[in-house]
């Protein structure tokens, strides 16, 4: 994997053509590694990237997406894109645009193994830092879009969220990939920091099409905080979510819930860690996989509770329907206790749908697509009613069915 | 002289290479209530099974005519549109999916067929008033999952709702007696009688003729090892009651 063509970038370190094979960056992860052992990145490794920042979109309506009020912030190729953005002046929060020379020192040094935070880290192009002062609950969401539309474009971004004591903040996350690009590579940071008695959901979207989409997730929670995050994975060649929650203080609620719908070959693959370090906390998983056409899905998810963490109460779930004999899911739910005094629980379902429920609906008129589309619908609803938001529900429902 | 609905010819199918029905012949016109009775084990649910269109049934010889139209390679859902209806023994439960987002989408894939636009919510929605109160179906049960947690008699009586939401030509109740209680089974009769019309007809399977006290057939038949062996009117169904299969079955083989 290569990166050409760096010049825009001064922040950068000398090299205006780099080998993404470098050692500083960490080794390139393979099946060896035990994070990377159901995700083969052939596809990905054999790109030749460029981080030119060209706009290509007119309209975002033009990337399938509903009307977006309020806030929105949008990136396109790894940089700001003032003219499809909306920004408009919410006093209660700070927003700032990191990007040249100001990353440079806002940048933190690559000091994980991870090879793609690694990457993020040395190639960042645009940092969103987001903060909401204290004691300020907004409930219309804000928006952050994510695009890419270039061919072989690689775009290294971040978007950092300080959410102060007792305020409450709705995010909508859209990864998006042009229906006309290809080979195009999102490889995105969350950082998230959630003060004491604050609460913050994140509704994640990703609909990539033919280009590549990871997001290193890290969210550090002080006490009687409260954490969502949903995340839809609709289509992509390889999408890769890697969530770290981590929970500091005593009374926190912790939520990941997340429907993954790989088609004809697509790679999507969901990796979670909870670490609970204190006591009396509770942690929720939900992951619902729907698979067809030779797709491939991967759930890891990981709850650690640590010694001195009493009274935690953690529960994590994973089903999934195979649509056909091609398609595969890889699922290891995973818990590590060290605490003695803990209610936790974690499970793993795969299976079809049932062929009499089947017959029942198309005895009933349905066609054989629309009964399975409804069985479908009635298998991830339990997730996607997790939003109260009826258009957004229709929206996401509509790109991870694909009608 | 009314129209005939359906007629079965010679009809002879398996399941797991294992004979069920063994020449099967019946002719219902509209209007008509037909009950068919027999053993266990004589074909009777496979006989309605085969009819819905179940693909675990495979049609070895025969036919099966409804409406003037071949159908025993016809798929499920157009037997539906055409107005074959089975009111299932064991209604299938499926979690998530609400009763009323089912009925409608069921109703919308038939107007689509019929090159007929979408029914209006408004009307939707007069229509599920007017037919749920013809089976007392609870408000809560049409928007919950599509018979999840429903206890016997209610799934009984949401097979009924759907059959009255789509207002088929044929329709067949498959053991639609089996787990009611008298009450229960009162008004499922009740509906199924107001749906009755001169243009429709009804085929009713049943172990037990308390069922045809409520639902009064025209003719009465015993199925035994995938054969009709004996038809009669509503009489029938008494001495069955009294006697038992035994004798129909000796009195075959002198």
């Amino acid at each position: 994997m290569i990166i050409k063509n760096l010049t825009h970038n001064s922040f950068l370190k000398e090299n205006s053509k780099l080998d993404l094979d470098d050692l500083t960056l960490g080794s390139f992860p393979n099946r060896k590694d035990e994070r990377w052992k159901y995700t083969p990145l052939r596809a990905l490794k054999k790109i030749n990237f460029h981080n030119q920042f060209n706009f290509k979109t007119e309209h975002l309506s033009s990337l399938g997406l509903p009307k977006i009020e309020g806030l929105v912030i949008v990136l396109e190729n790894g940089k700001y894109n003032s003219s499809l953005s909306n920004i408009i002046d919410l006093k209660e929060i700070e927003l700032l645009f990191l990007n040249g020379a100001d990353i440079d020192n806002n940048s933190q040094e690559p000091t994980q193994k991870d090879y793609f935070n690694n990457l993020n880290a040395s190639f960042l192009t645009e940092k969103v830092v987001l903060k909401i002062k204290p004691n300020i609950s907004i409930n219309e969401p804000i928006n952050f879009v994510n695009i890419i539309s270039d061919d072989n474009c690689i775009s290294n971004t971040q978007f950092n969220i300080d959410v102060f004591e007792n305020s409450k903040l709705h995010i909508r996350q859209y990864f998006l990939g042009s229906s006309n690009s290809k080979d195009g590579f999102i490889n995105h940071r969350n950082e998230v920091t959630m003060k004491i008695n604050s609460s913050l959901t994140i509704d994640k979207f990703q609909d990539l099409n033919q280009n590549f989409n990871f997001c290193n997730e890290f969210i550090d929670q002080n006490h009687d905080s409260k954490f969502i995050m949903n995340t839809f994975s609709a289509s992509g060649v390889i999408l890769r979510n890697d969530v770290f929650n981590n929970v500091n203080g005593k009374n926190c609620h912790s939520e990941l819930n997340g429907v993954f719908a790989p088609t004809e070959k697509q790679h999507f693959d969901n990796h979670t860690t909870i670490n609970h370090f204190v006591a009396d906390c509770k942690s929720f998983e939900n992951y619902k996989g729907v698979i067809k056409e030779s797709g491939v899905g991967v759930f890891n998810g990981k709850v650690i509770v640590h010694q001195d963490a009493q009274k935690i109460e953690a529960f994590q779930k994973n089903n999934n329907i195979l649509l056909d004999d091609e398609s595969k899911i890889y699922s290891k739910p995973e818990l590590e206790i060290y605490a003695d005094d803990v209610r936790c629980s974690h499970g793993s379902t795969t299976g079809r749908f049932d062929e009499e429920a089947l017959f029942y609906l198309r005895s009933r008129g349905l066609s054989v697509k629309k009964s399975l589309e409804l069985m479908t619908l009635g298998f991830i609803n339990e997730v996607i009613e997790k939003s109260n938001d009826s258009e957004y529900k229709e929206f996401i429902l509509k790109r991870l069915l694909k009608y | 002289m009314s129209e005939i609905l359906i007629e079965i010819k010679d009809l002879e199918c398996n399941i797991d290479n294992q004979k069920i029905l063994q020449g099967l012949n019946l002719k219902i016109k509209k209007g008509e209530v037909h009950a068919i009775m027999g053993p266990n084990g004589s074909g009777k649910s496979t006989l309605s099974s085969v009819l819905a269109g179940n693909k675990n049934y495979e049609v070895t010889n025969g036919s099966i005519n409804f409406l003037g139209e071949e159908i025993s390679e016809m798929s499920p859902e157009e037997r539906s549109w055409k107005g074959m209806f089975l009111a299932f023994q064991y209604p299938v439960e499926i979690p998530g999916v609400s009763n009323i987002n089912f009925l409608r989408t069921a109703l919308n894939e038939r107007n689509k067929y019929y090159g007929i636009d979408p029914i209006p919510a408004k009307d939707f929605l007069k229509m599920v008033a007017e037919k749920s109160e013809l089976v007392g179906l609870n408000n809560k049960l049409k928007n919950r999952s599509v018979n999840e947690g429903f206890s016997g008699g209610e799934k009984k009586r949401n097979e009924i709702f759907q059959m009255a939401m789509l207002d088929p030509k044929l329709s067949i109740l498959d053991e639609t007696d089996s787990g009611l209680d008298i009450d229960a089974l009162k008004i499922v009769a009740n509906g199924v009688n107001k749906l009755k019309s001169s243009e429709n007809a009804t085929v009713v399977i049943t172990h037990y003729q308390r069922l045809l006290d409520y639902i009064v057939p025209d003719f009465v038949h015993v199925l035994n090892e995938g054969k009709i062996i004996k038809s009669g009117d509503k009489s029938l169904a008494l001495e069955l009651e009294i006697k038992g299969y035994d004798w129909l079955k000796t009195g075959e083989n002198i």
